[in-house]
């Protein structure tokens, strides 16, 4: 019984894992889905997307709504190969 | 022979009364005169047409005389006259662009129009149409909004339809068969040696991805599907990084920008302490402020991409119009 289960669980497990346990490297959305939640916690954060450097790579932007120095210096420079790139946008208010 | 401008402005006086109702005059004025392109230091009766037609294909009293009194004329197209239409005035029909909003709000903009099975619907947003989850089907939408000087019944043009309703923030999940399940799974995961763990959130807090809603027009001929200074949509597009945008809203009027970040969730604030996380949005430069909410966002292909739905001091925030026609199941 506890082996079927465990069975079940493997398939579950290995079907809904992520693109990280199959062995691909993760892409921008996978690694900004990852870390989104736990960006978003942080104070002052109001936004996190995708946007591009200026040679046109993908980087991670997250979205202050002012100067937030401890904020800005607890978050990486990269993350899981991804350049980090922090810009300060404002409160964001329905128009 | 160089005029002085008094006598320039003498002579136009003068002669004004019989150029206006010339075929195609549609103003006069003083100004230097233009010659093959080039500006001259002399002074001219400017006449501005809609459209410069040959001399020979003029009836002679259509024809603007060379001088008038020996001062020169000059003949500039300057195509149709028309005056500012007020954004927040009341419009019928009503393009897309103009100000709308639901009885018990300030205002908001009418996007653009939408079908549902053949019918024709306004396009905004929820916190424009229906008062942020705040209303019912059938409450009367404004036209200009209530801010606009909108009054029922008097600019009573649509009735609320649908909208999609907006789940504002609650705290982590405290649900007790999730946090068993969750247990379980985890057990599991422990049991096969896989380093995956299980949490329990609330998903409810990041599945907004519209602020969107449909009214119906009281009768088809109060709207039409115009988009001031923007014109007709010419199909569905789809938002991607660099795509050149511009939206035509009740305060900033036509503006234009460019999608700077695409898959964003984003935190909104709704009013004191109503805060909203949308996911998959994207965002561009500012373009625009509070008031246009509710603006169809387009390519320059006018393509339909988005709605605008909030911004900030250096963003604005777009739902994409992919999901806004899902959720509500609309066509063009």
């Amino acid at each position: 019984m506890k082996r079927a289960v465990a069975a079940v669980l493997a398939l579950l497990i290995s079907w809904t894992g992520s693109a990280a346990e199959r062995g691909m490297p993760p892409t921008i959305q996978e690694v900004k889905a990852r870390h989104a939640p736990r960006f978003l916690a942080l104070p002052g954060v109001v936004s996190v997307g995708i946007g591009r450097d200026a040679d046109g790579h993908g980087v991670i932007v997250v979205g202050l709504d002012r100067a937030r120095p401890e904020t800005q210096s607890s978050l990486p420079a990269k993350l899981e190969g991804y350049a980090v790139r922090v810009e300060i946008i404002g409160a964001v208010r329905a128009q | 022979m160089a005029h002085d401008f008094n006598s320039v402005r003498a002579a136009l006086v003068k002669s004004r009364g019989g150029l206006l109702p010339q075929a195609h005059v549609v103003a006069t004025g003083v100004g230097y005169k233009v010659t093959r392109g080039v500006k001259t230091d002399a002074l001219s009766i400017v006449c501005s047409v809609t459209e410069k037609v040959a001399l020979d294909r003029l009836p002679l009293r259509d024809r603007v005389p060379p001088d008038i009194d020996g001062i020169p004329t000059d003949v500039v197209a300057t195509g149709v006259i028309r005056a500012f239409q007020s954004r927040t005035a009341r419009h019928r029909p009503a393009p897309g662009g103009v100000s709308i909003g639901h009885r018990n709000i300030t205002a908001g903009t009418l996007g653009c129009l939408v079908k549902r099975e053949g019918q024709v619907f306004v396009l905004s947003n929820n916190h424009v149409l229906a008062n942020s989850n705040d209303a019912l089907r059938g409450d009367a939408i404004l036209q200009p909004g209530p801010h606009d000087g909108g009054r029922f019944p008097d600019d009573h043009i649509a009735d609320l339809h649908d909208f999609v309703p907006i789940t504002f923030q609650e705290p982590p999940s405290e649900c007790r068969f999730a946090g068993g399940l969750v247990a379980v799974l985890n057990a599991g995961c422990w049991m096969i040696g896989s380093k995956t763990r299980y949490r329990s959130v609330n998903i409810q807090a990041a599945e907004n991805r519209v602020d969107a809603a449909i009214a119906r027009p009281l009768e088809p001929a109060l709207v039409k599907s115009e988009i001031l200074e923007i014109g007709t949509i010419s199909g569905l597009g789809s938002g991607i990084l660099g795509t050149a945008i511009k939206k035509s809203g009740r305060t900033t009027g036509l503006t234009t920008g460019e999608i700077m970040q695409v898959d964003v969730t984003v935190n909104v604030q709704y009013g004191p302490g109503q805060l909203a996380q949308f996911t998959d949005q994207l965002l561009a430069g500012p373009m625009s402020q509070g008031g246009d909410s509710g603006s169809a966002v387009l390519d320059n292909s006018n393509r339909l991409i988005g709605l605008l739905f909030a911004g900030s001091e250096n963003s604005t925030i777009i739902n994409r119009i992919e999901h806004v026609f899902s959720e509500l199941r609309l066509t063009l």
